[in-house]
C-alpha cells in the first residue's frame, strides 16, 4: 500500500517539479537525521542495538504557487531510535498533502494537521522528540462567510504509526470576531467559538451496548481589553466507553474539562493566573485505551523547564483526573535603580500545584470490592461524578520556582533559578512503592563573552531529594564560537541515589557545525532512562550509552 | 453558496452522536458460544497474552481473556506468557515475586515477535497482523477475535493424552479439511492454570492470586509434514513422548542459568492444573490457522 501511495506521489511531484519548470511556483523544504550507536552498558541499564546504530530521518518538502500548495514528507526509520515506539518501522509517505484556496474557501485533501481551541477536544498534530504524529488523512475546508467569521470543518483518519486508526473522525469550528463580524469598535475584543467532534467507530462488542458515534464538543471566549486578556474554554465529551467485555473497564460517564486564564500585563510586569479542572477527557481515535490513539490535547499547567535537573521529573497531565492551578509573575525591576543596575534585572516566579479530583468509590463487579477513584465514572452499578472542588484531592505535582536573570555588564551575563518540586512519581510514572519525591533544586548559569565571537558560558545545578533517585549534580561548559561551532561538555552525578551501584556519572560531550542553513552536531555520552514531556504529554526514555549524530538542513 | 452547502452537510454529519442508556450490558450476554463438544471440527483462536507479576496493568488483561472466553466459550484458547526483565524476573529474596515463570520460549518469542518493548500487557490473537499489527493492547483483541472466528478452517486438530504419574504420550492428529498448500508448522506445549503466587494488580501486591494459562513448556515446534502440498482427508499424526520432572528441571536450569536476574524457582508443576495447546501456524505469515486444547490429565 505504501509502496504504492509512494509511487502515485513520486509521479505527481515529478510532474509538480516539471510544471514549476515552466512557471514560478517555489519549492521549500527541511530534512533531519538522527543516528544514534547504542552500547551495551550494565550499570546504567543500557541496552546495545542489534543493528549497532538506529536511524530517524525526515524530508519535508512543500511546493507553493499561487493559491496553491502541495506537499510530502518521506520518513525513514532504519530502525527507529530505541526511545522511538518501535511500530515505527521501515521507510514511507506517510504525509501528503494538496490545497487551495479560492473566494476565501481553502480546500485541503490529503493529510492535515488541525485544532480546535486549544484542542481540549481535538489536537492532530506531530512532535518527532515525543514520537506522536496523528495527523489526520481525509479532506478538510476552511471558509470565511463574512467578516470576523470563520468556519472550518474536516473529516477523517487519524495515524497511528504507518496506518490509520479505525475509527472514522469528523468535525467543524465555528469562530467569531464580534468585533470585526458586528463592525464594532471599541477597546474591549471578544472572540467566541464552538467546536464540535465526532467518531464514528462500529459496535462489534456482543455483551455491552457501545456508542458508535462519540460527540465532543466545546465553546471557548476570549476577551481582550489593553493589558488584560481572558481565554476560558469548557468541553464534554460523552459516553466513551473502552468497549471491553468486562464491566469495569467500560465507563460511560461523559468527561468534562474546564480551562480559564487570565492575564495582565504592561511593560516591565506580567502576571497570569490559570486554571483547569479535567474529568475523564481522554479521546482517541479507536475506543482502544492505547496512548497512539489519542486525538485530543491537554495543555499542561506547569511551567516548562529547560534546564536539566529542573525538568527531571515532570509534570504529566493526567487526561482522566486533575485539578490544576498556575500563577505566573513577571517582573523587570528599572534600569538605574538600586536592585536594577546598569542593565535592569528580570525576575520570574511561578507556582503550580496539580492535584487530582474529588475521591470516591465504586464497586467492582468483577472482583467484588469496593476501590478508590477520582474521576468521573458510569456503569450499570456506578454513577459517580467528583464535586468541582476537590476536597481530599492528592498532590500530583507542585513547583515553586524563582528565576533571576541579570546582564552583569557587556560580558557576563547571568540566570539564577530556585525551585521545590514535589512530585508524585506513583501516579506520574504509574508506580506503586516511591510515594511523593520532594527536591529542592538550584541552577546557576552564567554566560561570559570573552572576545567578538567567543563565548563561554557555564551552568551548575543542584538538586536535594530523599525520595526517587536522590540528589544529583550537574555541571556543564559550553563554548561557542559563533556562528560556525560549538562544544559543550557535561556531567549529571547521581551521588545522592540510595543504591550505592547507581551512584553514577552520565557524561555528554557534543560538537556542533553551522553552516548557513545546514546544521551538523556530533556527540558521545550516557543518558539516563528518564521522562521526557512537552506540554504535559510525556514518554520514557530508556537509558542508552553511544554516539549519535545529528544534520539538519533547509532550503 | 454550494460551498456553504458543502460547509453545513458536513456540520449535519457531526451532529449525529449515540448517547446509550443504561443497563448497558446486554441482557443475553451477547454471542451464543458454539458447541465445541461435538465431533465436528470449529474454528478456535489462540489468544496470547504476554504479562508479567510485577506488572500492575495486567491482571486487566487477563480478565479480558477470561472475558472474551466467557462470550466465545472454548473456541477461545488462552495462553499467559510471562516475559521482560522488567516485569516478569523474580525478586528474590524480597518474600514476593520471588518466582520465576518466565521460559525459554516466551523469551524466544517475546523477541521474534517484539511484544514487551511495546509495553505490557499486549498480546496476539492468532499471530495475526505480522509484522506490523501483531502487537494489540486488550481492548484490541475483541475485534480481531470476531475477524479469526469468522475464518474457514482447513485444518482439524485432535489431542489424545495418555499420561501417568507425570510420565507417557500425547498424541496430536491434524486432518486436512481442505486443499491447501504452503509451509505449515505444528506446535505443541504446556500450560498450567490455578497457580497461586504474587501478583501486583493495581496498587495492590496480591499474595494470592490465580495465574492461569500460564506458558510451562513447548514440546514440539516443527513442520507439520515434510510436504507443503495438503489434499482434504489426508491426516497427519505425532506422537510425543513426555517426562514432566524432566521438562520442569528444565525450566529450574533455564532460570538459574540462562535467564536475566534469575533464580531457579521455577518448579512446582502441578500436573492434575495442566493442559496440552496445539496449534498450526503459517511459517510465512506467522497466522495461526487452529488450535486445540486438552487437559493433560485427561479429567
Amino acid at each position: 500500500m505504501i509502496k504504492k501511495i509512494s509511487l502515485t506521489l513520486t509521479t505527481a511531484c515529478l510532474t509538480i517539479i516539471c510544471f514549476a519548470q515552466d512557471n514560478i511556483g517555489e519549492f521549500h523544504g527541511d530534512f533531519d537525521l538522527n543516528m544514534q550507536s547504542y552500547q551495551e552498558d550494565e550499570l546504567i541499564g543500557a541496552k546495545a542495538a542489534d543493528e549497532m546504530i538506529l536511524n530517524n530521518a525526515y524530508l519535508n518538502i512543500n511546493y507553493t504557487k499561487g493559491n496553491f500548495a502541495a506537499g510530502l514528507r518521506y520518513e525513514s526509520y532504519l530502525n527507529a531510535l530505541l526511545d522511538f515506539d518501535d511500530d515505527y518501522k521501515g521507510n514511507g509517505i506517510p504525509f501528503r498533502y494538496a490545497t487551495y484556496t479560492i473566494d476565501g474557501l481553502e480546500v485541503t485533501a490529503g493529510n492535515y494537521y488541525e485544532q480546535i481551541g486549544s484542542g481540549l477536544i481535538f489536537r492532530s498534530y506531530e512532535n518527532k522528540g515525543l514520537g506522536v504524529d496523528n495527523a489526520m488523512d481525509g479532506v478538510r475546508l476552511k471558509y470565511s462567510p463574512a467578516k470576523g467569521v470563520y468556519l472550518k470543518t474536516f473529516i477523517g483518519k487519524s495515524r497511528t504509526y504507518f496506518t490509520y486508526a479505525d475509527g472514522i473522525i469528523r468535525g467543524a469550528d465555528a469562530e467569531v470576531n464580534l468585533n470585526e463580524a458586528l463592525n464594532f469598535e471599541s477597546k474591549t475584543r471578544v472572540i467566541i467559538g464552538q467546536g464540535l467532534v465526532s467518531r464514528f467507530q462500529l459496535d462489534i462488542n456482543p455483551k455491552f451496548k457501545l456508542p458508535q458515534n462519540v460527540a465532543a464538543y466545546s465553546s471557548r471566549l476570549n476577551i481582550i481589553n489593553g493589558g488584560w486578556n481572558y481565554s476560558g474554554e469548557y468541553a464534554i465529551k460523552l459516553n466513551d466507553p473502552i468497549g471491553s467485555l468486562t464491566a469495569e473497564e467500560n465507563n460511560y460517564a461523559n468527561g468534562s474539562a474546564l480551562m480559564s486564564n487570565l492575564a495582565y500585563s504592561q511593560r516591565g510586569f506580567g502576571i497570569i493566573a490559570e486554571m483547569h479542572r479535567i474529568d475523564h477527557m481522554e479521546f482517541r481515535s479507536e475506543r482502544a485505551q492505547e496512548k497512539q490513539y489519542i486525538i485530543n490535547y491537554i495543555p499542561t499547567l506547569t511551567k516548562q523547564h529547560t534546564y536539566t535537573l529542573l525538568a527531571l521529573s515532570p509534570c504529566a497531565t493526567q487526561p482522566e483526573g486533575e485539578f490544576g492551578t498556575q500563577v505566573d509573575i513577571f517582573y523587570k525591576i528599572k534600569k538605574g535603580s538600586f536592585l536594577g543596575g546598569k542593565y535592569g534585572t528580570k525576575i520570574t516566579f511561578n507556582f503550580s500545584n496539580i492535584r487530582s479530583l474529588e475521591k470516591g468509590i465504586k464497586y467492582d463487579i468483577d472482583k467484588n470490592e469496593v476501590v478508590e477513584i477520582s474521576n468521573s465514572f458510569k456503569n450499570d452499578y456506578n454513577d459517580f461524578t467528583p464535586k468541582f472542588f476537590s476536597k481530599n484531592g492528592e498532590l500530583f505535582f507542585r513547583d515553586i520556582n524563582l528565576e533571576i536573570y541579570k546582564k552583569i555588564n557587556k560580558k557576563v551575563k547571568a540566570t539564577g533559578i530556585l525551585a521545590k518540586q514535589s512530585y508524585n512519581k506513583d501516579v506520574l510514572e504509574g508506580k506503586t512503592t516511591y510515594g511523593t519525591v520532594e527536591s529542592t533544586i538550584a541552577i546557576a548559569d552564567i554566560s561570559y563573552k570573552i572576545k567578538k565571537g567567543h563565548t563561554v558560558r557555564i551552568e551548575l545545578q543542584e538538586l536535594l531529594a530523599d525520595g526517587g533517585e536522590g540528589s544529583w549534580s550537574m555541571g556543564l561548559i559550553e563554548y561557542t564560537i559563533s556562528p560556525h561551532w560549538f562544544f559543550a561538555v557535561q556531567d549529571m552525578y547521581n551521588w545522592g541515589n540510595h543504591d550505592v551501584k547507581k551512584q553514577l556519572h552520565y557524561v555528554n560531550i557534543n560538537c556542533g557545525f553551522l553552516s548557513g542553513s545546514n546544521r551538523f552536531s556530533i556527540g558521545y555520552g550516557k543518558k539516563r532512562a528518564g521522562i521526557f514531556c512537552v506540554g504535559g504529554v510525556c514518554k520514557e526514555v530508556p537509558s542508552s550509552n553511544g554516539f549519535s549524530l545529528t544534520i539538519s538542513s533547509s532550503f | 453558496m454550494k460551498n456553504i452547502i458543502t460547509l453545513f452537510s458536513f456540520i449535519l454529519i457531526i451532529t449525529s452522536c449515540d448517547v446509550v442508556e443504561g443497563p448497558y450490558l446486554i441482557d443475553d450476554g451477547g454471542a451464543t458460544p458454539v458447541d465445541t463438544s461435538s465431533n465436528t471440527y470449529v474454528k478456535k483462536v489462540l489468544i496470547e497474552d504476554f504479562t508479567g507479576h510485577t506488572c500492575s496493568n495486567c491482571p486487566a488483561a487477563a480478565k479480558e481473556l477470561e472475558a472474551i472466553h466467557d462470550v466465545y466459550g472454548d473456541q477461545i484458547i488462552g495462553m499467559a506468557l510471562h516475559v521482560s526483565t522488567g516485569f516478569a524476573s523474580p525478586h528474590t529474596g524480597s518474600g514476593k515475586y520471588e518466582y520465576d515463570f518466565r521460559t525459554k520460549w516466551g523469551t524466544d518469542w517475546d523477541n521474534f515477535f517484539d511484544i514487551s518493548n511495546s509495553g505490557l500487557p499486549r498480546g496476539m490473537v492468532n499471530r495475526t497482523g505480522y509484522p506490523n499489527e501483531h502487537k494489540l493492547g486488550k481492548n484490541e483483541w475483541l475485534a480481531a477475535v470476531i475477524t479469526e472466528l469468522e475464518k474457514e478452517i482447513d485444518f482439524g486438530i485432535s489431542i489424545a493424552n495418555d499420561i501417568n504419574g507425570g510420565n507417557g504420550t500425547i498424541t496430536i492428529n491434524t486432518e486436512l479439511l481442505n486443499d491447501v498448500n504452503g509451509d505449515y508448522k505444528l506446535v505443541v506445549c504446556l500450560i498450567e492454570s490455578n497457580i497461586i503466587n504474587w501478583q501486583k494488580d493495581g496498587q495492590t501486591d496480591n499474595e494470592f492470586y490465580e495465574h492461569n494459562h500460564a506458558l510451562r513448556t513447548v514440546l514440539s515446534d516443527e513442520s507439520l509434514s515434510t510436504s507443503s502440498s495438503y489434499t482434504s482427508g489426508d491426516n497427519c499424526n505425532k506422537l510425543i513422548s513426555v517426562d514432566l520432572s524432566i521438562l520442569e528441571q528444565y525450566n529450574i536450569d533455564y532460570s538459574a542459568n540462562t535467564a536475566i536476574n534469575g533464580s531457579g524457582n521455577a518448579g512446582g508443576w502441578n500436573a492434575e492444573n495442566m493442559s496440552v495447546i496445539a496449534y498450526i501456524y503459517d511459517n510465512t505469515t506467522q497466522e495461526i490457522m487452529q488450535v486445540e486444547e486438552a487437559h493433560l490429565m485427561n479429567k
